[in-house]
């Protein structure tokens, strides 16, 4: 029916990968649950939370406000509005700490409980007829960004340069992030309004195909979203192998499209779009509700949690208040780690007086410290060779760490390729010597990146004068 | 404020696996071997065992202590260090080799050059050949029941066959750990647990099988070639020899080389130069190459190969054969030629270096015997000879053989004697072959040697005159030889001072050709 041969050969699965202990049994099957912070608590809606520049604020202290409204707005191409979750008034615009640790322009709303929608929003819509920017209008409008997490903005994605070039849209729901669940759940629970928002999206590329790729731990999921798209030509289900990171946007398209691709290509530029079901479901509500990206699905997991728990959360939301909505700390254990996402790309939370962003997917409170005693298991490389052999891009992670503790730039870039990194941590999972060396190529690669801009700059200024 | 939590960069996850369970894994996929070759070889291996191990361990301790280095004694690699020198020995090595072997592996192999993950050739071979070097004699010296007998390689190197079901199940003799059925069963769940690389393993096995079948002389004779692979720590050094992480490549690309060339190396040791530890050897210098290999073996990654950036642009798939990528091609090529290029040199210089040996010998009747003006074999004693291929020569004279008898004519054509060609394997640094011509009045006119590689100056002194002169026209039925000197009859010979396994040996192959002679030349069943 497609030409798949004309795009490349299809794999069972990519090349490398690690199998870390899954532990979705803890959450998998608590059903999704609404989260509303009640009265008289503090929202906090982080500008710079997607991927390009923070968004402007359009409110200032003592504004009222809804419950899907604007209050910041995108601020260049690849930015993103921000979305009031809640309804009250704005507290303050001002610098507070947020999940990477750094202080940054917030508006704090102190939400008056009672999530008064603005006129229009959730209301259903006609859009059988709109064009194709008005639904990447809408997306905009909805400030919907890449639910995977790194919160790419998705009307930029949906707008490639040569849109009838595009072959596949996927939707994934690999979820390959141990503990995480949400998708899982989501998949489960909202199956039909998933493939209507791959629907919506497939009438941008009238060429591609709709593939939603769920990984085969997730059974359930895959007989719901059969179900959901029996009958419907352009769209099936791939049920794939159980690895990490098979969620991966790089390793989806190598198993789907057979295209390995450089991290200087996206990729729409070898014909796939690949989007979270979790998008998905935005792109829905937006399109046909009108209603902007607000809330998102998220997994609090962890052996130091009462009640792991799928919920519906709501922007703004401190980690702290989901917590205490899944009953806190189990009795008996302590909490030494606080993850927001999942274990492997997720990052640590010094305190949980922290804000979500709209692309939190997990919260995991852990009693153990894996990497505190995986420090002090730490020897000298052994040469083992396991790096090289997970690494899903192809790299020789062992050599470049070598090579970044030298400090030698050129060969870690020319000659190692080591930009090609895209940090999914298999390297540092698989590592029996304990090296840290996810940290060590990320470390290296904006010492690189730094070194290049400054460059740039000189030569610049140079040229100016 | 509440207290922080702990920060740390990602993976928060890590694997079980650390680096001390890979190396105490590994040294328990030893133990079967070990175990085997205690039982089979008796109490004495397993203190060489213990010696070894216990030896390599302390050298770390030690090494960390007296340097103030972070203690790496505990890790586990000193125990595979210790386990696989003791299991490379043979049996019946004195107790001091194994703990001066382990010694220097562990403190001038590996912890001088950085300890773990910094040494640039195995330890557990660099330790075993010091030893080789060191003490030669004692190291090889591979007694069964106090008797000594040869390794089944060097058996095979002589040309004889050998028992392959003893050397699976690690009863053939060898070194302890010769039990190819236990290294094998230890190695095989290595590979399958993902700790050792196939690539290696496999590509050495291969590479060697290939230039033994090619150029081994045998043609792919699977007896021939299951025996080479099961004798001289093939199997050892292709699953836990080669495959050390450290001095090995990490890319798969590069492992496969660096197997082949083991492999090759391995094997043309075997052909063209003496069979004992040419795996050592090969794998050793193999290690010497995988920093070259490392440089200049760094595959790209998969976005940046030949058929993904076809891909990129949308051109068609590639086909298998472009997908290769050129190095493989240039190396299999360089490969080939190479092992085209050895093969060819050894079979022509192997031809050469026979037809030299055959004119040589035939010299030596000549100085043994000169009256004589030709030398004609006799079809009927090469047969004789031929018939008892392989075994000594009775049973007085000790690793005797006779290689050869032909009968030297006069001008009329007249039988006017014999030249018999003798090997004794007694000699101390390898076998004496020496030529001894007999008139057909009984008189030995004269020695000469054909092989004879013992110690200069010391063993090297039968080839002067003073002593080989001893056995000139004598007519006596066997000759004994003197310890301290002193001879005055006919028959006593002088020995060499201080080199009574020389003198011995000599002086029993002139004996054993003189028996042959007496009983068989001339009286017994052959002759006229």
């Amino acid at each position: 029916m497609f030409e798949r041969e004309e795009v490349g050969t299809v794999r069972n699965t990519f090349r490398g990968g690690v199998h870390p202990k899954e532990a979705k049994e803890l959450s998998k099957e608590a059903k999704l649950l609404e989260f509303r912070p009640e009265a008289g608590t503090e929202m906090v809606f982080v500008l710079g939370q997607h991927i390009g520049k923070p968004a402007k604020a359009v409110v200032k202290k003592n504004d009222p406000v809804l419950v899907g409204q604007c209050i910041a707005e995108a601020d260049g191409f690849v930015s993103a509005n921000i979305i009031c979750s809640c309804s009250g008034k704005v507290k303050a615009v001002e610098k507070r700490r947020t999940i990477a640790g750094s202080m940054l322009e917030c508006i704090v709303v102190e939400n008056d409980g009672e999530y008064t929608k603005m006129e229009g929003v959730g209301e259903k819509q006609d859009a059988s007829n709109l064009t194709k920017e008005e639904i990447i209008g809408r997306v905009r409008e909805a400030g919907i960004v890449g639910l995977g997490g790194a919160g790419f903005p998705t009307s930029v994605k949906l707008a490639p340069k040569n849109p009838d070039g595009i072959k596949y849209v996927i939707a994934n729901g690999a979820e390959c992030e141990p503990y995480l669940t949400c998708n899982d759940r989501l998949m489960r629970e909202y199956a039909s309004e998933i493939v209507e928002g791959l629907e919506i999206v497939l009438r941008l590329f009238p060429n591609a195909e709709g593939v939603i790729a769920i990984e085969k731990n997730k059974p359930e999921a895959i007989e719901a979203m059969e179900k959901a798209c029996a009958g419907k030509q352009k769209i099936s289900v791939r049920a794939l192998p159980t690895k990490y990171p098979q969620g991966g946007e790089r390793s989806l398209i190598t198993v789907i499209a057979g295209i390995d691709f450089p991290t200087a290509k996206l990729p729409a530029d070898v014909g796939c779009i690949v989007d979270n079901v979790g998008t998905l479901y935005a792109v829905r509500q937006a399109v046909l509700f009108h209603e902007p990206l607000c809330t998102h699905v998220m997994t609090v997991s962890g052996d130091a949690v009462k009640n792991p728990s799928n919920l519906i959360v709501r922007d703004g939301t401190s980690f702290a208040m989901i917590a205490e909505f899944c009953g806190g700390l189990k009795e008996g254990k302590e909490l030494k780690k606080a993850i927001c996402g999942g274990p492997m790309m997720g990052l640590t939370l010094s305190s949980l007086d922290i804000p979500i962003h709209k692309t939190t997917n997990g919260l995991l409170l852990l009693s153990v410290d894996e990497v505190e005693k995986a420090e002090r298991q730490q020897t000298a490389c052994l040469h083992c060779g396991r790096c090289t052999t997970v690494c899903p891009q192809g790299l020789n992670p062992g050599m470049m760490a070598e090579t970044a503790e030298k400090g030698d730039f050129e060969r870690y870039e020319k000659k190692l390729y080591g930009l090609e990194c895209v940090a999914c941590g298999s390297c540092s999972y698989i590592c029996p010597a304990k090296r840290p060396l996810t940290q060590t190529f990320r470390q290296f690669k904006s010492e690189i990146m730094a070194k290049k801009r400054a460059e740039a700059a000189k030569a610049a200024a140079g040229g100016g004068k | 404020m509440t207290k922080l939590l702990n920060l740390s960069s990602g993976p928060q996850t890590r694997d079980r696996w650390t680096t001390p369970f890979i190396m105490y894994f590994v040294a328990a996929s030893l133990v079967p071997a070990a175990a085997v070759g205690v039982v089979v070889n008796g109490l004495h291996s397993l203190w060489i065992i213990l010696s070894s191990v216990g030896t390599a361990v302390l050298s770390e301790f030690l090494f960390d202590k007296i340097c103030k280095k972070p203690d790496t004694w505990k890790d586990g690699s000193a125990v595979v260090t210790g386990l696989l020198l003791a299991l490379s020995l043979s049996p019946s090595t004195p107790l001091y080799g194994p703990i001066i072997g382990a010694a220097f592996a562990i403190i001038v192999a590996k912890c001088c050059f950085g300890g773990l993950g910094k040494n640039f050739i195995n330890p557990a071979l660099a330790g075993r050949c010091f030893l080789l070097i060191s003490f030669g004699k004692s190291m090889t010296l591979f007694e069964v029941d106090g008797v000594a007998t040869a390794t089944p390689v060097a058996e095979l190197a002589a040309g004889k066959s050998v028992n392959i079901t003893a050397m699976f199940l690690g009863t053939g003799g060898g070194v302890i750990g010769a039990s190819i059925f236990a290294l094998m069963l230890g190695g095989l769940v290595l590979w399958a647990m993902d700790i050792i690389h196939g690539q290696i393993c496999f590509s050495v096995i291969i590479g060697f099988t290939l230039f033994m079948g090619f150029f081994g002389g045998h043609g792919f004779d699977p007896k021939f070639l299951l025996a080479h692979l099961c004798g001289g720590g093939v199997i050892m050094g292709a699953f836990y020899m080669a495959t050390d992480y450290t001095t090995s490549p990490v890319s798969r690309l590069g492992q496969t080389v660096y197997g082949v060339l083991i492999g090759v190396l391995g094997a043309l040791f075997r052909v063209a130069g003496s069979a004992a530890d040419s795996f050592s050897y090969s794998i050793i210098i193999a290690n010497l190459f995988t920093p070259l290999i490392e440089t200049y073996i760094i595959p790209k990654p998969y976005a940046y190969r030949k058929s993904a950036i076809a891909l990129q642009n949308g051109e068609p798939r590639l086909p298998f054969w472009k997908k290769i990528p050129k190095p493989v091609i240039v190396l299999v090529a360089i490969t080939i030629v190479a092992g085209a290029a050895l093969g060819g040199v050894y079979a022509m210089t192997k031809e050469t270096i026979e037809e030299q040996k055959r004119l040589e010998k035939l010299a030596s009747y000549k100085t043994v015997l000169p009256e004589a003006e030709n030398f004609e074999p006799d079809e009927a004693l090469d047969q004789l000879i031929a018939d008892m291929a392989g075994e000594n020569y009775g049973t007085d004279f000790g690793k005797v053989k006779i290689n050869e008898a032909i009968v030297g004519k006069n001008a009329a054509g007249e039988v006017i004697g014999y030249g018999i060609s003798v090997t004794s394997g007694d000699g101390y640094d390898g076998d004496v072959t020496l030529s001894v011509g007999i008139s057909a009045d009984d008189v030995v006119q004269g020695i000469a040697f054909t092989e004879l590689t013992e110690t200069p100056g010391m063993g090297m002194q039968a080839a002067e005159p003073e002593f080989y002169e001893q056995f000139s026209n004598k007519a006596v039925r066997f000759f004994k030889m003197l310890k301290g000197g002193g001879a005055s009859t006919d028959d006593e010979i002088d020995g060499i001072s201080g080199c009574t396994f020389t003198s011995n040996a000599v002086t029993n192959a002139v004996n054993a050709g003189l028996d042959f002679y007496h009983n068989v030349l001339k009286g017994g069943s052959f002759g006229e």
